[in-house]
């Protein structure tokens, strides 16, 4: 029992961190990247996150209903990352198509003169007096391991809540649960970036990134104790649905 | 049938998702409503539509899950009719939910547009009974589709006849769920084509709108006064069907690389293995986004090219 305690708190943990890290890797433009004014992805932190986590906890709970009993906690989980990757990866893709074809504009970094991956030069492609614009191919990769880290963060927290090795809470409070961890660590760290960030190559990123995860951690042992506590009670246990 | 259903699920989504978009355009909800917001302010007294219940996420996955509840609430008391319920149950939830939205869409408007008052903006009645119901229609048909995509995932293994294809989650989770996701597209996608060309159309085109344009918003139709309905109009032709494709093509191969696994790991058979069908699934979902990779890549090459650098002041 103690075990499994600890493994559920473990996992809770681990699975906040990486949601928070999620947060912070993706390009985030905001309400300016809708008028091309920044670069990144033309919506919130935390809606934008919440999309793609909660597309990735759809399919890990198809991928968990694969097993009668005792699902895999590492497949479920990578299943619930490749869905949140893909969400990700085609909103990316069609924002860029966007900003391309409905409004000739390049994609280009505002934060970094070259683009870490390509080496294409940036400067001269940004409009002035603009943030940059479009989702350059940096972003589009560090938006692309955003999903990745966050998908598994919330499909791992799901999948130790819903397996009857683990919490074997009902499959609605446990999808309700981990979208709920999720978000909490999803609000922590928008508040963190305070406003847009570009990705991985963001200086924000390095400035921040510690005490995203600081702050992170704090939330997710809260949320860990809270299922503990649950979880000895027997009061989530079960289902309330 | 596995892959038939996969396909209708797939074309509801891109229905879906392309009415979201144009129902965010007709409000001005979302991103581009920072504009609409400050227009007042910068001196440009205006005719469009301006309500920001929330993010569209949150504010589709509150219609959606309440469609979603209502249906299952009629589909419990129906269940002896069986699965021809879901032709009144789903319809009903996606008008309660509808109806409730259009709700919020007047008491938002109207509360922006007094708060306005000090910098003269008035409130064109004619402006608010004019929009409510393309916004009601509009946000209908996405919710009816979400609902519908829900109820099929929910039912998929006795639609189908393969065991173990639904998916576990109850009905108004899922709604919760595709609402949720379906409002984070429209927000990321359909915003920019609103956001940047439409709501900016004299300004110079394939340039990003600089700071100092904020607020400047374009007041004048190609024959008067512009409201949002033209905003519709205009972004029906790019903007939403593109959105639409965003989320049908999430839909559609986040369910084919599952079902695709499924069908390798020897599915409803003797020789069912969960963790081969589960790690198909992966492999195939990993080639897709290292696919995405580099079609983006190479799109934004041909943009580079094609446009070359930004030229002017």
């Amino acid at each position: 029992m103690i075990e499994a305690l600890l493994l559920v708190l473990v996992c809770i943990i681990i699975g906040g961190l990486l949601s928070s890290l999620a947060v912070h890797l993706m390009p985030v433009g905001g309400a300016p990247a809708a008028m091309s004014t920044a670069t990144g992805i033309a919506t919130g932190c935390v809606m934008l996150m919440t999309g793609a986590a909660v597309t990735g906890l759809f399919t890990a709970s198809t991928v968990a209903s694969f097993w009668v009993t005792k699902p895999n906690v590492i497949l479920v989980a990578l299943s619930g990352a490749v869905g949140s990757m893909l969400m990700m990866g085609f909103t990316m893709f069609v924002g860029n198509l966007i900003y391309i074809f409905g409004a000739g504009i390049v994609p280009c970094s505002g934060r970094v003169a070259v683009d870490p991956i390509t080496k294409d030069s940036q400067t001269e492609y940004k409009t002035p007096r603009t943030d940059g614009h479009g989702v350059p191919t940096a972003s589009f990769v560090s938006g692309i391991l955003g999903g990745f880290s966050g998908g598994f963060g919330g499909a791992l927290i799901y999948v130790v809540l819903v397996s009857d090795s683990y919490a074997h809470f009902s499959v609605a409070t446990a999808g309700i649960v981990a979208m709920g961890i999720f978000i909490a660590n999803a609000i922590i760290a928008a508040y963190n970036i305070g406003g847009t960030i570009e990705g991985f190559h963001d200086p924000k990123f390095k400035a921040r990134i510690r005490t995203g995860l600081t702050c992170s951690l704090i939330v997710s042992v809260l949320c860990g104790v809270i299922i503990v506590i649950a979880m000895l009670t027997g009061t989530l246990a079960g289902g309330v649905m | 049938m596995l892959f038939a259903w996969m396909l209708i699920i797939a074309f509801l989504a891109f229905i879906a998702c392309m009415f979201e978009d144009l129902e965010s355009d007709i409000g001005s909800q979302s991103n581009p409503n920072s504009q609409i917001q400050l227009a007042p302010e910068m001196g440009y007294i205006h005719r469009y539509f301006n309500k920001a219940i929330s993010g569209e996420g949150l504010s589709y996955a509150l219609s959606c899950t309440i469609s979603g509840t209502i249906a299952m609430l009629i589909l419990l008391q129906l269940e002896s009719v069986g699965p021809k319920a879901a032709i009144l149950a789903i319809p009903v939830g996606a008008a309660v939910g509808s109806l409730v939205h259009m709700v919020r869409s007047s008491v938002c408007h109207v509360g922006r547009e007094a708060a306005h008052k000090r910098f003269e903006q008035p409130i064109y009645l004619d402006v608010l009974y004019g929009h409510l119901l393309p916004i009601a229609t509009h946000n209908f048909l996405a919710v009816i589709c979400i609902t519908a995509i829900a109820y099929i995932q929910s039912n998929l293994g006795i639609l189908s006849g393969v065991a173990g294809a639904s998916n576990p989650f109850p009905l108004p989770l899922l709604c919760l769920i595709w609402g949720l996701t379906v409002g984070a597209i429209g927000s990321s996608t359909g915003d920019i084509h609103y956001g940047t060309e439409r709501a900016f159309q004299d300004k110079p085109f394939g340039e990003g709108r600089r700071v100092v344009y904020h607020g400047q918003i374009c007041r004048y139709a190609d024959c008067g006064v512009r409201t949002s309905k033209d905003v519709a109009a205009f972004c029906a032709k790019f903007g939403g069907p593109a959105t639409g494709l965003a989320f049908g093509l999430i839909v559609l191969f986040e369910n084919w690389r599952t079902v695709i696994g499924m069908t390798l790991g020897g599915v409803a058979g003797p020789g069912w293995n969960p963790s081969l069908a589960a790690a198909w699934g992966i492999g195939i979902g990993i080639v897709i986004a290292v696919v995405l990779v580099i079609l983006a890549r190479a799109i934004e090459k041909w943009a580079r090219n094609k446009y070359g650098p930004f030229v002017g002041e």
